[in-house]
């Protein structure tokens, strides 16, 4: 027997699949259903931001926090100033090392033609060290916050069972700063790449809170096409479809497909970056209309990500850590039946959780929808347009193109199938 | 000639590739010493066997993931599972096999043709050379186990249980504070990580040898109930033939009762 094909440098497993003769392409996701939704019916509230984050292990964080949220949401908890602060260093932390783990190891072997993202030591040691760095200083961050560089245990709705002293805070602080240069590096890089060249009316979606370029407070969802939604209200404008070749859901807006992530999130808070970020942003020439300038779009996010955390670590350096941040509350079982919704940005877009709760605090329904349940209907829609603006071009260039473009999207099918 | 190595993942959150990419300069330093000549999260090239090693992460869910482990067992002398997916059925196995079609209409809907059949670990299909534990593994392991595999011995669980690093990180006995802790039965080797982040011991690295389950649970009904107990011992060992003796023996006492 063979072993199944799948497309190759993306976390899970996906492959695209061709009709030549009727020149169509479509993707299919064969990763086992794994059902997590169900497997935290009948557990405490707590679980679900134990057994979630593993989820992904690419961005375990961000599910984590999601979670958190709609647990506290479920339980009227608001968080104080310095849990929101570490929460936010934390997901800093995330967007870094899941930017820079999908920009070295899985998309620069494209352009830089390798074969794999272990070459590039060899090859561009340069931009390896960069790498490094920012995997390194990243990992750090998550470890000492969330007390694991995957899967964090600190976290906990209402606060942290654990938080850094002030002594760790100044040494991250150290570090932190040094992933400026390597972001800086990082931008260099992805500026000086030649992405091959489409043009598609994307639907771009994004987290937003309307003031700054934010990924944690997620009040609205707002979209290139001037849409406007509180997040609580995900499923009116999120529609899920089965399909038959497909084990994870494909999400649309209105039938038609969407797009999220960094290139989704600079369009839509673009203009709220600050300092450096911002000149980067500018100079960059970001092209909204073509999905490979997602790699861009998240070498610019990478910058923005690593002043965020050094700005974070400056505050809480100055303030402290507030002894609110570790009174956690007693238990959380609400007064009555509760339902609550967590939203945030994830490193591929926005990520949603809804969870009910009993009286006893028990799980009594769970729906998430990730990034790249989002994703996988604009990866398709976008793979056909490249196949017909591209015809003429051998199967080989074409199939090509195509993984390029998947891989441009960063697709998490671990994610999508959940 | 440098030993084959291949690694491949089945369904999981790959957390544990992520914690092997984590090790940065030292991954480097161990591909050096071997030809990775398949890795599809890493690489294009994807060589077919013989393979001297073969790591596999992830729980074998579908029927075509079941064919592929037997078939990579046949192709490679010594077999790796990596993460307690692959290892004890883990996070996956927390579902039923009986419960799984009840999910499927659930999630998926009533039309839905589903593919998994069960979430069970590695060691339910093939024989396996070693489990290295853990959700995700211990990045000091995985360094020891793979250097190990590299000079041709066969690696060892660590004989102590996680109370052993857990005091040596300096910390309370959860016990003591009348709360659930499975520190006591559960393998060492990484480094008591969640107690010192303020957590319990959910038991990811597996059940030691000779583990005193009995009398962790003597202790532990003194503050707390079945139920509770069985929340701890269903996050990563429910599919343990401990935790089935445990619970469903328990369970049908009390329903003949």
């Amino acid at each position: 027997m063979e072993k199944a094909e799948f497309i190759t440098k993306i976390e899970g497993h996906g492959s695209l699949h061709f009709n030549w003769g009727k020149n169509k392409v479509w993707l299919e996701v064969a990763e086992g259903e794994r059902l997590f939704e169900g497997m935290v019916v009948g557990r405490p509230a707590e679980d679900l931001y134990w057994i979630t984050p593993r989820i992904c292990g690419v961005c375990p964080i961000a599910h984590n926090l999601a979670a958190i949220k709609a647990v506290e949401d479920a339980l009227n908890i608001k968080p104080g100033k310095s849990t929101i602060l570490l929460r936010k260093l934390l997901l800093d932390a995330q967007m870094i090392q899941s930017h820079t783990l999908h920009l070295y190891f899985l998309a620069a072997p494209d352009y830089l033609g390798l074969d794999s993202g272990l070459e590039i030591i060899k090859t561009h040691p340069v931009y390896f060290q960069q790498a490094l760095e920012l995997k390194r200083i990243s990992d750090l961050l998550a470890d000492k916050i969330g007390g694991r560089g995957i899967h964090p245990m600190a976290t906990a709705a209402g606060g942290f069972r654990k938080v850094p002293s002030i002594e760790t805070l100044k040494m991250l602080k150290k570090e932190a700063v040094k992933m400026l240069l390597a972001a800086q590096g990082t931008f260099n890089l992805f500026s000086s790449l030649v992405y091959p060249e489409v043009s598609v009316n994307l639907n771009l979606f994004s987290l937003t809170n309307g003031k700054t370029y934010d990924v944690y407070d997620a009040k609205y969802i707002s979209s290139n096409k001037k849409l406007k939604v509180r997040s609580e209200n995900y499923q009116d404008i999120i529609e899920e479809k089965i399909k038959d070749y497909s084990t994870a859901k494909f999400g649309y807006h209105k039938k038609k497909g969407m797009m999220v992530g960094s290139l989704a999130r600079l369009n839509l808070q673009g203009n709220l970056l600050k300092g450096e970020a911002k000149k980067l942003f500018k100079e960059a020439l970001v092209d909204f209309k073509n999905p490979y300038h997602n790699n861009l779009a998240q070498a610019i996010e990478t910058y923005h990500f690593a002043a965020e955390a050094n700005e974070i670590l400056d505050i809480l350096i100055q303030t402290g850590i507030d002894s609110e941040a570790t009174s956690l509350p007693k238990d959380l079982k609400p007064g009555k039946n509760s339902v609550g919704v967590g939203a945030l940005e994830a490193p591929r877009g926005g990520l949603y959780y809804e969870v009910r709760l009993n009286t006893k605090g028990l799980i009594t329904r769970c729906n998430i929808v990730t990034p790249t349940v989002q994703n996988l209907s604009s990866i398709e829609e976008t793979a056909q347009i490249v196949l017909d603006q591209n015809r003429g071009q051998s199967k080989e260039r074409i199939q090509d193109l195509l993984e390029m473009l998947v891989r441009a999207y960063d697709p998490c099918i671990t994610c999508s199938v959940h | 000639m440098r030993p084959r190595l291949a690694i491949f993942d089945f369904t999981d959150c790959e957390g544990c590739e992520v914690a092997l990419v984590s090790l940065r300069e030292k991954l480097l330093e161990l591909t050096d010493q071997v030809e990775v000549v398949n890795w599809r999260l890493a690489q294009k090239k994807a060589d077919d066997g013989p393979y001297d090693i073969v790591i596999i992460e992830g729980t074998p869910v579908t029927q075509e993931e079941i064919n592929t482990l037997r078939f990579l067992r046949d192709q490679t002398k010594v077999l790796v599972g990596l993460g307690s997916c692959a290892t004890l059925g883990g996070i996956p196995g927390i579902i039923d096999k009986e419960k799984r079609s009840f999910w499927y209409k659930k999630i998926y809907g009533k039309d839905y043709k589903p593919r998994g059949i069960d979430a069970l670990p590695l060691t339910a299909y093939v024989t396996v050379d070693y489990s290295l534990h853990g959700c995700p593994v211990d990045k000091k392991e995985l360094v020891r186990i793979f250097e190990e595999l590299l000079v041709g011995k066969a690696p060892k669980g660590k004989s102590y249980s996680v109370c052993f690093e857990c005091n040596l990180a300096g910390n309370r006995c959860r016990l003591l504070d009348r709360k659930i802790c499975l520190g006591p039965i559960t393998q060492g080797g990484c480094g008591a990580v969640c107690i010192s982040g303020g957590l319990t011991c959910f038991g990811c690295f597996g059940l030691r040898e000779e583990a005193q389950i009995e009398n962790l649970l003597e202790t532990i009904y003194k503050f707390s109930d079945s139920k509770e107990v069985e929340r701890y011992f269903s996050t990563f060992l429910k599919k343990t033939p401990e935790y089935a003796r445990i619970f469903k023996e328990t369970k049908k006492t009390n329903g003949k009762s």
